[in-house]
């Protein structure tokens, strides 16, 4: 293939290998992986011009967005949807009015023109749906109330962003639109939204169950299903002025009353972040240096409101709607920073005329800045809020001091057994006959059928992310009952890291000196097991004198 | 957004068609792309060139990466000698005869060449898939069958780097491949040193995991570019690189629905790329699809058996290996980007890759391997007294403990009958000097030629849960007890019924985990 024509492989190695050297430079100092990726796009980008953003980087930052929605959608049962309805409603409606409100005030305080206040303050107003989502799944928290509200949040913000975006968009075409016209798009952009609900509600209900249920003992085709899926419902949010994340996340609520949410969940989870990561680098590479140095006290004072006075907001009203402290806590952390949103806002706005490319610049710092900081924040949330709450600041606002109630799934000296073949259902079912709480594991629903008293869980344990979910390094056993040699040793390795015990199916002769290589606990070897039983049914029928 | 949603529903499509009619999904895949290139050209759509190109470079870089990834020694370890002399004698027999063919054919040298290295390799993908479904991955064949398959892509990517420096003469194409194998050199030095030390080293999250193994991807291919050798030689060797456990392991899993994703897609896109290959093309393809099946499935039986393999498992292995890989696809759209080979030959290619992709599963059946069986030489000397034998036992299928059952009854005095239809265990149970006959234990004639009716006891270890029940009808009559291996619940109970005695191995092995952790995990 000719060089020009490899132009997306040598942008995404570029992409690749610089992020992957921030990425590991992060980890020796503690830096996010989210503040590696968007230094190593202003790398590529500003200071060295090695990368150029073209429409196929662009395509799968999109993807990168889709999928990170889609998966946040997988998780939501329509019950948990129904909870944080309300939440939305009350809560977006609210900071939003207030953020928008303060922001544009400071802006004004800031010397800054009434349009360019109003910009400003729409800016700061706003949150990062991906970043502080990406930012909760490396946690392993997205299934926390907080994290919860915070999406409710993020998503009622898109909404909001959405309509803006819409009137501008009318604003700054080539010919803009009339009034009418404007509020035929509005209305489509919230008609879109209500088809969007009714479908999702359909095809949860009646499209979409009967044939993934036909598909499900083929990972691979359940994959390009839901993918299949998610797109159609972009496209079709993408036809009503709707954003990409409103149509994932509706898509991916459809499948998340599929039994087999969880395991998607767990196999799209790879793609997404291979996908984000250059969307995130992307943010890097989009950033506009040369003018920080004028820019960089204003950006600084705007910062500190995303970074103070927006959190302080949204703790407020969940204190008023009766969450706890922690909770209130947690989600405003979630809320300090800029969206990614807001960049466009901007830029529209630059386009129109309504504003300078100095307000632009400046709404990118703002968002650098608060995007950077807030990583930090939200990864060590837990120890800033107990350090925060020693000082009894926190109980000035009056949040409630009882914890809110939600069910934290947390396994401990349980059995976990892979693999429902003949001999793991029927390990499974002597050790729950003796009062063990055992954990059955496979990738097909159908094998985990009928197990009694057993807990289970649809999955492939060659996924970390199923490792961790199942508790291995808190099992007293892990048992195997698979014939796939490679998954054995991977999960062999993984006990003796763990230093859990290990019985693995050793099927064959020739993986036994690997398995054992691995310091396996216990072979169980159903020939050699075999012969032993017929040796013993040959005594019991007289054929072999005992 | 658009572009990429139509590929996925595409995809979807051929996958959805995959599962109803039990096909490998990667013709189906390369169909449904080439359907939705003519559905574009019917409705005038412009299809859109870039995204396509696109999808093909990304589809390419993890194909061969995973391809690499997989290529791990030790997957090889005790059957080596086996594996390169099956892997080394088809690819050079099977080339040569595409070559001959090609020639025969009226194509030129460099023609001739590209079809008879397409032809040479099998293919993983479909190989891999289809014994998992039938659970047969780690079989001695299943072994022999993925060792060979690793070997031959680690040929082509060789032979690529040879073809495409041949224009510029012998000794570019030697300089070539040596800093290919110079690359490859680097990679083993990773593989020995650097990935196990780093795994050691670093506990590192499956985010990390990956951009690390994207990243040795992306930084081999730059060397590959800056050694003049096309990027997929760096993929490959980036993947092998990492293939060591358990790093191969730890990412297998993050990679997975990358490629599951990236290769649907690039799939769809080589189908929407191709131009239908018409008149003389046809039955060219043909030509070579027979001569491909033919000679795989003979030249892999008889050296399979040579290499020590039983004939059942070196018959099933030829089968398997006779179609053409995804790796010849890779070969031709590199020949055709290169301009060495024309866009026709590519769709000659691809058609005949997506022929024999789609027959696979058709021609590996049981049924075709055991009648191949027949015609292997049969050997009687084992046969001799076997009708005279009084109170003996007979063994039906020898399997994985027919030498333990042996030595059993050889301790308590009983003379025993091994069935088999293998001719190389019959062999070697002649040359131990074990009573036996070469055949079906299914088989009523054979039953009574091991005067099944006289043993004190049959064992039955065969595969069909219905041959079984064929030994059991025909003893019904007669006071020989009739024991039979099962695994599945579903078996006991229908040996139960049929009158037989079960020998349930999965219980047994269970009972006795469940023994040792009564002793030794206390609560």
């Amino acid at each position: 293939m000719p060089a020009n024509d490899l132009q997306l492989l040598l942008n995404l190695g570029f992409i690749v290998i610089t992020a992957a050297t921030f990425a590991f430079v992060g980890k020796l100092i503690r830096m996010p992986t989210i503040v590696g990726y968007i230094l190593a796009g202003i790398v590529l980008g500003p200071v060295l011009h090695l990368v150029e953003l073209d429409h196929s980087l662009e395509l799968i930052s999109e993807l990168g967005i889709a999928l990170l929605l889609f998966l946040v959608g997988l998780e939501l049962s329509f019950k948990k949807v129904k909870d944080l309805g309300r939440v939305a409603l009350v809560l977006g409606g609210i900071q939003v009015l207030l953020t928008a409100t303060g922001g544009m005030l400071v802006a004004h305080f800031m010397g800054f023109g009434p349009m360019e206040a109003v910009f400003l303050g729409g800016t700061v107003t706003f949150s990062s749906t991906v970043v502080a989502i990406k930012l909760l799944d490396q946690k392993g928290e997205t299934n926390r109330l907080y994290a919860r509200i915070s999406i409710a949040l993020f998503l009622a913000q898109d909404i909001v962003v959405i309509a803006a975006l819409t009137v501008l968009t009318g604003f700054g075409g080539s010919e803009p639109l009339a009034p009418i016209e404007l509020l035929i798009n509005l209305g489509k952009a919230f008609g879109g939204m209500a088809v969007l609900l009714i479908l999702t509600l359909i095809a949860a209900r009646y499209l979409l169950p009967k044939p993934f249920a036909w598909a499900a003992r083929s990972p691979d085709t359940v994959f390009i299903w839901a993918l299949c899926w998610c797109f159609l419902v972009v496209i079709l949010a993408h036809q009503f002025h709707l954003s990409v994340e409103i149509g994932a996340f509706l898509a991916g609520i459809a499948i998340a009353q599929l039994p087999i949410n969880e395991d998607l969940h767990r196999r799209l989870h790879p793609l997404m972040t291979f996908f984000i990561a250059i969307f995130l680098v992307t943010l890097g590479i989009k950033m506009e240096l040369s003018s920080f140095a004028a820019i960089w006290p204003t950006a600084l004072g705007l910062s500190a409101f995303v970074l103070l006075i927006k959190p302080i907001i949204v703790f407020n009203i969940l204190a008023r709607m009766r969450f706890s402290e922690y909770t209130a806590f947690q989600t405003a952390i979630a809320s300090g920073q800029v969206s990614e949103f807001a960049f466009i806002l901007l830029a529209l706005g630059a386009t129109t005329g309504l504003i300078g490319p100095d307000i632009v610049a400046l709404g990118g710092l703002v968002g650098m800045t608060t995007i950077a900081l807030s990583s930090y924040l939200i990864i060590h949330s837990e120890a800033l809020y107990a350090a925060i709450a020693r000082t009894g600041i926190l109980k000035l606002m009056r949040a409630k001091q009882e914890a809110d109630s939600e069910i934290l799934r947390h396994r401990k000296d349980h059995i976990i057994v892979v693999g429902m073949n003949a001999l793991g259902r029927e390990i499974v079912q002597q050790l729950t006959l003796r009062n063990e709480r055992v954990l059955a594991i496979d990738t097909d629903p159908k094998k985990l059928e009928g197990l009694g008293g057993a807990d289970t869980l649809i999955g492939n344990v060659e996924y970390q992310s199923v490792v961790e979910e199942v508790g291995l390094r808190e099992a007293r056993l892990v048992v195997s009952a698979l014939q796939i040699e490679d998954t054995n040793h991977l999960l062999a390795y993984r006990c003796r890291s763990a230093s859990v015990p290990c019985a693995i199916h050793a099927f064959d002769l020739s993986v036994v000196n690997d398995l054992l290589d691995l310091d396996t606990t216990y072979l169980m070897m159903p020939a050699a097991d075999g012969i032993l039983q017929q040796r013993q049914l040959m005594q019991q029928e007289g054929i072999f004198k005992s | 957004m658009t572009g990429v949603g139509i590929l996925l529903v595409a995809a979807a499509i051929a996958f959805g068609l995959a599962k109803l009619l039990r096909l490998p999904p990667i013709p189906l895949l390369i169909f449904v792309g080439a359907g939705l290139h003519e559905l574009a050209d019917f409705w005038q759509i412009a299809v859109p060139e870039d995204l396509l190109s696109n999808m093909m470079e990304l589809g390419l870089a993890v194909l061969v990466f995973t391809a690499g990834v997989d290529l791990s020694p030790r997957r090889m370890l005790g059957r080596t000698r086996a594996i390169i002399t099956v892997a080394t004698v088809q690819f050079l027999i099977l080339g040569l005869a595409g070559v001959l063919t090609a020639f025969a054919l009226g194509y030129d040298l460099t023609t001739a060449l590209y079809l008879g290295c397409g032809l040479s390799a099998s293919s993983t993908l479909v190989v891999v898939s289809h014994l998992q479904r039938r659970r047969q991955m780690f079989e001695p064949y299943g072994r022999l069958v993925i060792g060979v398959l690793l070997v031959q892509d680690l040929f082509i990517i060789l032979i690529m780097v040879a073809l495409l420096k041949a224009p510029d003469g012998l000794l570019e194409s030697f300089f070539g491949l040596t800093r290919a194998i110079g690359l490859g050199c680097v990679a083993v030095g990773i593989h020995r040193w650097f990935v196990p030390w780093i795994t050691r080293r670093l506990k590192l999250d499956d985010e990390e995991l990956m951009l690390g193994a994207l990243g040795i991807l992306f930084i081999f291919c730059g060397l590959a570019y800056l050694l003049k050798l096309p990027f997929l030689v760096g993929a490959f060797f980036a993947g092998f690189s990492i293939s060591a456990f358990p790093m191969n392991g730890l990412v297998r899993g993050m990679l997975g629905s990358l490629s599951s994703f990236f290769l649907a897609l690039f799939f769809i896109s080589v189908g929407a790329a191709l131009t239908l290959p018409q008149g003389d093309m046809l039955w060219h393809s043909l030509i070579f699809i027979i001569v491909l099946i033919v000679v795989t499935v003979g030249l892999v039986s008889i050296i399979g058996e040579y290499v020590g393999y039983s004939t059942r498992a070196s018959i099933e292995a030829g089968i398997l290996l006779s179609q053409t890989s995804e790796f010849s696809l890779v070969l031709a759209l590199t020949g055709m980007a290169s301009g060495q080979i024309s866009g026709e030959l590519f769709s000659m290619i691809t058609l005949i890759t997506v022929s024999t992709m789609t027959l696979t599963p058709l021609i590996s059946r049981e049924k075709i391997a055991w009648s191949l069986m027949k015609l292997h030489p049969r050997y009687r000397r084992g046969e001799l007294d076997c009708a005279t034998l009084q109170n003996h036992a007979v063994l039906l299928g020898y399997g994985r403990a027919g030498h333990q059952t042996l030595q059993a009854f050889k301790e308590h005095g009983i003379p025993v009958i091994v069935i088999d239809d293998d001719a190389a265990v019959i062999r070697k149970l002649i040359a131990d000097d074990v009573h036996c006959i070469q055949g079906d234990g299914s088989n009523q004639r054979i039953l009574k030629q091991a005067n099944c009716a006289g043993a004190k006891v049959v064992i039955c270890s065969m595969r069909r849960t219905r041959d079984s029940k064929i030994a059991l009808d025909y003893l019904k009559e007669y006071p020989t007890k009739v024991f039979i291996r099962t695994f599945e619940p579903e078996e006991t109970e229908f040996v139960k019924n049929s009158g037989g005695i079960p020998i349930e191995t999965a219980r047994a092995s269970a009972h006795s985990m469940l023994e040792w952790v009564a002793v030794n995990l206390r609560k």
